[in-house]
């Protein structure tokens, strides 16, 4: 186990950011600290990192109790969502930082700095300030500039919270593609479940400073451990006092053994798919969502008396 | 007013425009150019009196070393202090804040006494200990440069505490992550990144300081020859009717503020274009 954190506490006056979180996080994977705003996550990696102190609790990196190191001592990489890039300092300068003051010899951070450069594609930036490069390429200089000090565990914080969605979408790749490169243990904190099951090896489920649920994120998708995770990992709806996800309800215009009776009071098409609201006579608004040519088939519309069950082997909390 | 209101923006800006200009020649640009015309009435004659004085000469390198003394101690104190009220939280930080906008307030002639109750030779709180140590504060060289450090003290602060709170704690949380000891990360990241807000306030702090007046009148003693300080030396001249020698050393005095400030913005327009050639 790369990182294992436990028992750790951490309140801001009243509020409990982090209760009694424990959590072991194994070496050479790339895990994702998933979960809401205030949820915590951003906490616990900056308690990991030494950023910030845990009232109560251990951290252990790579076998070493951490827990009193101070943040410069820990070496671990840290990839803020702001960039923090060194401003009065050059591209090439910024990622030499960690070098330079671990005072390696000058050929070598030249060497280093300049393979670094060529891996996250920044090479011909490399004496331009931070100011003339984009949002992404900031980012990249931050990454380059955390991996150069060969950290035992490099630590990103909403790394692409700050950027558009479509270089946030590339940026994402290009994280799982380096990280299958370089295997350094990797964690990073998102907001975003899709960026989560997209990259991740493995998933923290974080809410109201508790760990909800690990696992990899097929396990998570397919048997969330209660209400929480499987709602914040996508669409959900409930029939007949169950969550189950839209695409996972069957609407039959005949009655069928266990189905429920409603009726579709709106339908609404988004490219492909259509989803309906159907009025159980329960009472219960239940989405389901369909996709366009079946919707067509089973000849659904406003009105329609409908039959909903969950499909077999449907994911159910 | 009610007239220019009606009309349409261009005459206003226009009016405004007059007024300001009007406003900074009547009360900058004017006297403070009649002083370097009345410095050279006799061509360099002026000039040459005062570097001819060996009185004057010194009170020119008193205000000097006074100037330079004060600045240098409310640099590094200014300096840390930001530090403190920016990225530290104590109890009593607003009333310290609020106590270092008091020399501002003040007036200097109030420093001068106050500096005066506590090390004055003979009176004082402190004073009499200090003497009996052989130390002489008050009419001597440490008076001056206390009372003169005492009315420059937060100008480097007032400089510096906005840009300590622009730039925030993520680079310097950065360089410790990545090995930098607290004192590493100081000079190599957070000293350059107020690097202009420190020289402005300390640009700000020698004009102010070489300036100073009342406080220093106060504690000085006033003599000549050896805690007569230029300024001192201009109400001197001037009360003993010896104009042009006022006005001279008026001259150099406002002519090294002037220069300073001149060298700041060359530098900084320097350094401004160094940037974009690197693009």
């Amino acid at each position: 186990m790369s990182i294992e954190v436990t028992g750790v506490n951490k309140r801001y006056g009243d509020f409990v950011a982090l209760d009694d979180v424990t959590l072991k996080i194994p070496t050479g994977q790339l895990t994702a600290l998933l979960g809401p705003s205030g949820g915590g996550k951003t906490t616990l990696l900056r308690i990991i990192a030494g950023l910030e102190e845990a009232d109560s609790g251990t951290v252990v990196i790579e076998g070493t109790d951490a827990t009193r190191l101070p943040v410069q001592k820990r070496n671990v990489g840290f990839v803020f969502q702001h960039y923090a890039a060194f401003k009065h300092l050059s591209v090439a300068r910024n990622v030499a930082f960690g070098l330079e003051i671990r005072k390696r010899p000058k050929p070598e951070i030249k060497a280093k700095v300049d393979e670094l450069l060529e891996l996250v594609h920044l090479g011909q930036f490399a004496d331009r300030l931070p100011s003339q490069l984009s949002g992404g390429q900031r980012q990249r200089m931050a990454l380059a500039r955390a991996l150069a000090i060969e950290p035992s565990v490099l630590l990103l914080d909403e790394p692409f919270g700050a950027l558009d969605a479509k270089v946030r979408k590339e940026l994402r790749d290009w994280l799982r593609r380096l990280h299958d490169e370089v295997h350094v243990t990797t964690v990073f904190v998102t907001h975003d479940q899709e960026e989560a099951l997209e990259v991740a090896d493995e998933i923290v489920v974080i809410n109201g400073g508790r760990v909800e649920q690990v696992g990899a994120p097929d396990d998570l998708y397919d048997t969330p451990a209660n209400d929480f995770v499987m709602s914040f990992l996508g669409e959900v709806t409930r029939l007949d006092g169950v969550l189950v996800r839209p695409h996972d309800v069957d609407a039959s215009p005949t009655p069928v053994s266990g189905g429920i009776e409603g009726t579709v009071s709106r339908s609404l098409r988004i490219g492909f798919e259509v989803r309906l609201t159907v009025l159980t006579v329960a009472g219960e608004d239940v989405t389901v969502e369909l996709t366009r040519t079946h919707a067509r088939a089973l000849g659904l519309d406003v009105g329609s008396t409908v039959w909903l069950t969950a499909v077999p082997g449907a994911t159910t909390v | 007013m009610a007239e220019t209101r009606r009309r349409p923006a261009g005459p206003l800006a226009y009016t405004l425009r007059i007024l300001v200009t009007a406003y900074l020649l009547l009360l900058v640009a004017w006297p403070v150019a009649l002083v370097v015309t009345h410095t050279f009435d006799n061509g360099l004659e002026a000039l040459r009196a005062v570097f001819g004085d060996p009185d004057l000469v010194l009170a020119l390198r008193l205000s000097a070393y006074a100037a330079v003394v004060a600045t240098a101690l409310n640099t590094v104190f200014g300096v840390a202090v930001s530090l403190l009220l920016v990225r530290n939280e104590f109890p009593g930080k607003r009333v310290l804040s609020a106590l270092l906008d008091l020399p501002l307030s003040v007036s200097p002639i109030v420093v001068g006494l106050a500096l005066m109750l506590v090390y004055g030779g003979r009176n004082g709180w402190f004073g009499p200990t200090l003497e009996g140590w052989g130390f002489r504060v008050i009419f001597s060289t440490p008076g001056i440069v206390m009372a003169t450090a005492f009315v420059s003290l937060p100008l480097v602060i007032r400089e510096v505490v906005p840009v300590l709170k622009e730039i925030g704690t993520d680079q310097e949380q950065a360089a410790r992550s990545l090995g930098a000891s607290g004192w590493q990360t100081f000079w190599r990241i957070t000293l350059p990144s107020i690097k202009w807000a420190v020289v402005y306030g300390v640009v700000l702090t020698l004009a102010r300081s070489l300036g100073e007046f009342g406080a220093v009148k106060v504690v000085s003693g006033n003599v000549l020859g050896e805690t007569r300080t230029a300024t001192l030396a201009v109400e001197e001249k001037y009360l003993n009717f010896d104009q042009q020698g006022a006005y001279a050393i008026a001259f150099l005095l406002a002519s090294v503020s002037v220069l300073s400030i001149l060298i700041v913005f060359v530098l900084r327009a320097r350094s401004g274009r160094h940037h974009r050639e690197v693009s």
